[in-house]
């Protein structure tokens, strides 16, 4: 499970605290990482503001070799990898105290998937993730099956806008699976824009990705299926909704971490009858917010939770007010 | 080759690629003895048992700078000596495996039962560590208050972090002695790991034990060259292997183009290698004589960087090979198409002269060419060539150096412009009348 913030101070560390500190530590085996922002510049940065998580015994955790050696609890080690970071290899061991750690984990989604594939051997339960900032990619289903969303209003000061850009990114998230027939077609393909036509034959378009500017849709009038393998950005869903013989036509991505698209632009293409789905959906537990942004600002707390439960369909929690 | 071992760790590798090229008879064949009893031993052991040993490996990690550190007296950190641990139970797991197969004399792997000892103290024989509560009293106390009043915590952790620091001073004093110990435990598991390795690809790739040949001749029955061969087929067609023999005599293969004269230079000079490095070779069966030095020149490298062309980067290449020649030393040159991008006049006067300089030096001399020159004092092997739609690439000894006049031919077969290839077969028959055409 990830934890990402939609941006600095929207509580994302306060939502991990909350997590790690209601888990069933007694039955379940809990592992905890982050994974830096790729190039690790940022860890390197605000290392020493990092915040530091509170272990409770028995937990796994994966940091950095340097975060290791800072630590302030008694811990066994379990093993060193090869993953290396800026601050060093990535360490994992077992808490056999409580205590505070600062996590720097894999900085990379593959580098932290192959950490994942290791931890196996040790029959962990579930893994938390603690997500790079305002970098959704770390939340990808192909990294983490589920996530938690941070909001609040360090994202926007403004409770309309606020509400509206936050529905907007759970409405990616909550995009739904294409069928299986295609998630198998599809799969394998990582690059380049490819459709299904009425026969089921897979055919790949010249355009390299999406982002190219001389997209045709020429011999496409029995398509069904348009799939993006990379980056679904603006003007290709523009070209998409504005061609009639696409107008039935289902197109697919990744995962919703690929799409790169503008708000007003992703409903015009819904309200136009325009379908998207994904081939890896992963599952969006809850929101939380921070009422209060950094600046000083802050918008009613309870307004916020009803306006956006409402919005997404979801539970939202005001974690710090409820915990007061 | 290297690339398609399949090591189980990244240490492996290393320690392989800084090995040198090994240069004595006696060194080839103890490499080749312990290769043979890991390539009986994994063809008589069950599947899981060898991917048992071989997930092991995978656990094996670089600690040199650790075992470096460890030598110097520093007092190790938890880390270190977590690694230090974690290398002596893999060393003692590997030691177990094997010796369930009679394999324990194959690759000494020095004792290291002390160092788990001195790491495990409650003989939990897991390789995790952490200061253990055992290894001191006052810190088992400590770890309790802790556990009993988190408030605390802080203070409590910086008293048993000063006791901490006595115990791994402790364990890096006791560990010091056995450093060297560690250290060759590391080396003989990347060596059983090579081993493996080059066992298992010996299987996969159908490769052969070679015979050390001690009169300085060198026999290939069947020689192949793998990637070449793994190519072809998967276009579904086959390799065609090529007997070969040569000796201090120099010798000459000339052939029709496309007839495989370069792939042989190339899979000798593979051969080689592989032997000096204790590899499976790719025949039916070789015999293969030791050399001090392989020189491998082929003419279409351009050294750019160098502001060399393509002519200048190859005469500078055939240089090194002779003045190596004038040193004595046991050597092995394969020359491809040498002078191949100037004229044929010149060309041919090149490597007429290159034979007669190379001559009777105590080295292996072969070489490729297209030219027609003077083979006095070479044997001369030519590709059977071009019959009947399809190109033989075995060779044959022949008498003199004449090269077969093959290429139109060849061409043609190729679907080449028909205008082109019936103008110089015209060329050919009625040369035009000004130029003098006339060889000696």
């Amino acid at each position: 499970m990830s934890i990402v913030g939609l941006e600095k101070n929207t509580g994302k560390t306060e939502c991990l605290k909350y997590v790690l500190d209601n888990l069933p530590v007694e039955s379940k085996r809990i592992a905890v990482t982050s994974i830096g922002i790729d190039g690790e510049t940022v860890d390197q940065v605000t290392r020493t503001q990092k915040p530091e998580i509170s272990l409770r015994q028995g937990m796994y955790f994966g940091t950095s070799e340097m975060h290791y050696r800072q630590r302030r609890l008694v811990s066994e080690l379990i093993d060193v990898s090869d993953e290396t970071t800026s601050l060093g290899r990535v360490v994992t061991a077992k808490a056999l105290t409580g205590g505070k750690i600062l996590l720097s984990g894999p900085s990379s989604s593959n580098s932290l998937r192959r950490w994942m594939r290791d931890m196996r051997r040790h029959d962990i339960d579930l893994v938390i993730i603690d997500g790079a900032l305002s970098r959704l990619s770390s939340a990808s289903p192909a990294v983490s099956q589920s996530l938690i969303l941070a909001t609040g209003a360090a994202y926007s000061a403004n409770l309309t806008t606020l509400v509206s850009k936050t529905a907007h990114v759970v409405d990616l998230v909550n995009l739904e699976l294409t069928s299986e027939r295609n998630i198998n077609t599809l799969m394998p393909l990582e690059k380049g824009v490819w459709f299904i036509d009425k026969s089921g034959e897979l055919k790949e378009l010249d355009a390299v990705t999406s982002l190219s500017r001389d997209i045709h849709f020429e011999g496409m009038d029995d398509c069904e299926t348009l799939y993006v393998a990379g980056a679904l950005v603006d003007g290709f869903l523009e070209k998409v909704r504005k061609n009639k013989s696409l107008r039935q036509v289902e197109l697919v991505v990744r995962d919703f971490t690929k799409i790169f698209v503008a708000p007003q632009q992703f409903r015009l293409f819904i309200k136009a009858g325009g379908r998207i789905s994904v081939l890896q959906r992963s599952k969006l537990i809850a929101v939380t917010v921070n009422p209060t942004s950094p600046s000083g600002y802050v918008l009613d707390s309870d307004t916020l939770c009803d306006r956006l439960s409402e919005a997404i369909g979801l539970p939202v929690y005001d974690l710090l007010k409820n915990n007061r | 080759m290297l690339d398609e071992l399949e090591l189980q760790s990244g240490f492996a590798r290393r320690w392989l690629l800084d090995s040198p090229m090994m240069s004595r008879d006696e060194e080839i064949a103890a490499a080749y003895d312990e290769l043979r009893r890991f390539n009986r031993f994994i063809g008589q052991v069950e599947k899981t048992y060898i991917d048992t040993l071989l997930f092991k490996l995978q656990g094996l990690k670089d600690i040199r700078t650790t075992i470096k550190n460890l030598k110097h007296g520093a007092t190790l950190d938890d880390i270190e000596l977590f690694e230090v641990k974690h290398l002596a139970i893999l060393a003692a797991d590997v030691s177990k495996l094997l010796a369930q197969h009679d394999m324990s004399g194959v690759v000494e792997i020095p004792p290291v039962d002390e160092v788990i000892d001195i790491l495990d103290p409650d003989g939990m024989r897991i390789a995790t560590f952490y200061i253990y509560d055992s290894y001191c009293a006052q810190l088992k106390d400590l770890r309790v208050q802790m556990r009993q009043n988190p408030g605390q915590q802080d203070e409590l952790l910086l008293q048993a972090g000063e006791l901490e620091e006595g115990v791994r001073r402790d364990l890096s004093t006791r560990l010091s002695p056995l450093a060297t110990n560690i250290e060759n435990a590391l080396v003989a598991l990347a060596r059983i790991d090579v081993l493996m390795a080059k066992a298992l690809q010996m299987n996969r790739l159908g490769l052969t034990f070679p015979a050390l040949s001690h009169d300085g001749t060198s026999h290939y029955k069947a020689m192949f060259h793998p990637q070449v061969k793994e190519a072809l087929k998967k276009h579904g067609r086959d390799f065609q292997p090529v007997d070969i023999s040569y000796g201090k005599e120099p010798t000459l293969i000339t052939g029709a183009n496309m007839g495989g004269k370069t792939v042989v230079l190339k899979t000798l000079t593979l051969c080689q290698y592989l032997f000096q490095f204790g590899f499976g070779i790719p025949a039916a069966s070789a015999t293969i004589a030791v050399r001090d030095e392989i020189h491998f020149c082929i003419g279409d490298e351009q050294s750019v960087e160098k502001g060399l062309s393509s002519f200048a980067a190859e005469m500078k290449n055939i240089d090194a090979v002779i003045k190596a020649s004038r040193e004595n030393k046991k050597m092995l040159a394969l020359i491809d198409e040498p002078a191949r991008t100037t004229n044929p006049t010149e060309g041919a006067a090149l490597v007429t002269a290159l034979l007669g300089v190379l001559a009777g030096k105590d080295m292996s001399l072969i070489m490729t060419t297209h030219y027609d020159i003077d083979p006095r004092g070479a044997r001369c092997l030519r590709v059977k060539g071009f019959e009947n739609g399809e190109m033989d690439y075995r060779l044959e000894e022949v008498q003199n150096g004449e090269v077969p006049h093959e290429a139109l031919n060849i061409a043609q077969s190729l679907g080449i412009d028909p205008e082109w290839i019936d103008r110089a077969r015209e060329l050919l028959m009625n040369p035009p009348a000004n130029k003098e055409n006339d060889k000696h």
